[in-house]
């Protein structure tokens, strides 16, 4: 029995790492003779990087996409810490107003909000900027929530106390909520740079720009861009693929919880 | 005591967070309302049509295909997903060295950025890819994927079904690692086989879980627009023209904003109908 789970259970994994496998072995090939992506064509790998980061736009692209998810990452981090833990622990007018706001945002669809959303930052002049790309997405109702049920679980004698020692209300959110906070920050900025490396259709509507492209936008051109070379797309897309697990791999434990975040309280 | 600080912090910690929902969600929102009743064509106003947009998408072929396509997509990425993810978790969440690792292996495919995952199932499915290459070594004529009307959309499925199976294990695994060992001992202490022992303990004790990870997938199929952008754009003959991505075609190429804000509408509504009916089965009877 023990026997056979295991080598059920290597046998499906071994198929859900195959299309991985192929990716590296393409990635790797000197041409497109061979896309079966079973065996090795000599191990080509670092001749295709330097041909894409010494020729092409698949720098630029890398650059914007880290621009994006760092900045809207950290501003999301910083906002919702505040919110979050704001509407778990003070007492101030509108809370339940917000806090209705924020969940019924979790319900609905980016397919509803994208066009008068764009016509906003079209508005503001943003079409084809940086802030028109981050600033629409800066904040996830989806972080402040994590936020502030993590914040709940701050017991409030904590505070109490450091009230009754005189510590402002500012510094016991600094000094106090936000150190306590961490695991949480740390998960809500993971599962937020992952989200938005990901994010194609918002930068495809906003950014008509080939400057401002991140890679999801870059890599869906990116054939016109040089010729039909699968290998050389392959070996972008595994460019794609590298910062997100070199996050997940030192942040293992913080991306299964922020997976799990809602699946498991009872 | 304190009541006045406290308000001051509240109202200046939040501030920015309640002007960001009202300016990108709320107003979006209600914006989106408006418009699904208007016509507008992005280059002039928008004008007051009532419920001609609605109307109109019940009569038109492309709202109707996509929508279908939105049905069967859902379904048949869901279900397999699904069923494999739990085929994959149950054994997965035994404790073991060898289990460690295989935990660790399937988080590979569950962080691959869906648009690196496209471009690499674009190769899968070429002439000369890995699915032709399997289907040769089983004496199948090789196929064409992604440009048959027929085969297009369960190309898509597939990927979907690879893609989101990794990120479900995980999940699974997880909820099953939470589950109280004492309740196994005694089904064990029972005599309890492996398949009654799933039934009647695993499966009802997992309930949240599943639901969760049904809520979020269904959720996820519906408003799946990157797949079909980046596998077929759409194609071939429309087989594959999902409905988020017939809005989004609607609203940017053809700039039919009224129009795609009507079916977006629709797409939301269907959206928290299915969801309300998800929870309404699994929970029941859960309090």
């Amino acid at each position: 029995m023990t026997v056979l789970r295991s080598a059920w259970l290597i046998v499906a994994v071994g198929f859900m790492l195959l299309p991985v496998y192929v990716m590296v072995v393409v990635a790797s090939a000197p041409d497109d003779t061979d896309l079966s992506g079973l065996v090795f064509n000599g191990f080509h790998l670092p001749e295709n990087l330097r041909t894409l980061f010494g020729e092409g736009n698949l720098p630029t692209y890398l650059r914007n996409s880290l621009i994006l998810c760092l900045g809207t990452g950290l501003l999301d981090v910083i906002f919702s810490a505040a919110a979050g833990y704001a509407m778990a622990h003070l007492a101030f007018p509108g809370r339940r107003v917000l806090f209705a706001l924020v969940v019924g945002t979790l319900a609905l669809t980016p397919m509803v909000l994208v066009i008068p959303v764009f016509l906003i930052v079209k508005e503001l002049g943003w079409v084809n900027t940086f802030q028109g790309m981050i600033v629409p997405g800066m904040i996830s109702a989806f972080g402040v929530f994590l936020v502030r049920q993590f914040a709940l679980g701050i017991p409030k004698e904590l505070l109490l106390a450091a009230r009754v020692d005189g510590a402002g209300e500012f510094r016991i959110f600094a000094r106090i909520a936000v150190p306590l906070l961490k695991p949480a920050l740390i998960t809500l900025f993971l599962v937020h740079f992952l989200a938005q490396w990901d994010n194609l259709l918002w930068p495809l509507i906003v950014a008509n720009d080939q400057e401002l492209w991140p890679l999801p936008v870059g890599l869906a051109n990116f054939q016109s861009e040089v010729g039909l070379t699968y290998h050389l797309t392959t070996t972008a897309a595994l460019v794609t693929a590298v910062p997100p697990f070199i996050l997940m791999v030192a942040l293992q434990r913080y991306y299964v919880a922020g997976l799990t975040f809602g699946g498991l309280k009872r | 005591m304190n009541a006045r600080p406290q308000a001051t912090a509240g109202v200046a910690l939040t501030l920015p967070v309640a002007v960001f929902f009202v300016v990108f969600w709320l107003v979006p929102f209600l914006a989106a309302v408006y418009l699904s009743f208007t016509d507008y064509e992005m280059a002039g106003t928008p004008t007051w049509i009532g419920l001609a947009n609605y109307e109109r998408m019940f009569a038109d072929p492309g709202f109707l295909n996509s929508a279908w396509i939105t049905v069967v997509y859902t379904v048949c990425t869901v279900v397999p997903t699904i069923v494999l993810a739990l085929l994959v978790a149950v054994p997965l969440s035994r404790p073991g060295r060898l289990n460690r690792w295989l935990r660790a292996l399937v988080m590979i495919p569950a962080v691959m950025p869906l648009a690196a995952t496209s471009m690499v199932w674009v190769i899968i499915y070429s002439d000369g890819g890995l699915a032709n290459t399997l289907l040769g070594l089983a004496g199948i004529a090789p196929q064409s994927w992604l440009t048959s009307s027929d085969l297009a959309i369960w190309a898509l499925v597939v990927m979907v079904v690879w893609k989101s199976l990794g990120l479900f294990a995980i999940i699974l695994t997880a909820g099953l690692q939470a589950l109280p060992g004492e309740v196994y001992e005694a089904a064990a202490l029972d005599g309890s086989g492996p398949v009654t022992t799933f039934t009647r303990i695993t499966l009802p004790l997992l309930r949240r879980t599943l639901l969760f990870v049904l809520v979020i997938s269904v959720a996820g199929s519906m408003q799946a627009f990157v797949p079909a952008f980046l596998l077929t754009g759409g194609g071939p003959a429309d087989a594959t023209q999902v409905l988020p991505y017939y809005i989004w075609a609607n609203a940017f190429p053809y700039e039919h904003m009224g129009y795609a804000a009507a079916m977006g509408m629709v797409l939301l509504a269907a959206m928290v109908i299915v969801s309300a009916l998800q929870f309404g089965f699994l929970k029941g009877d859960d309090e």
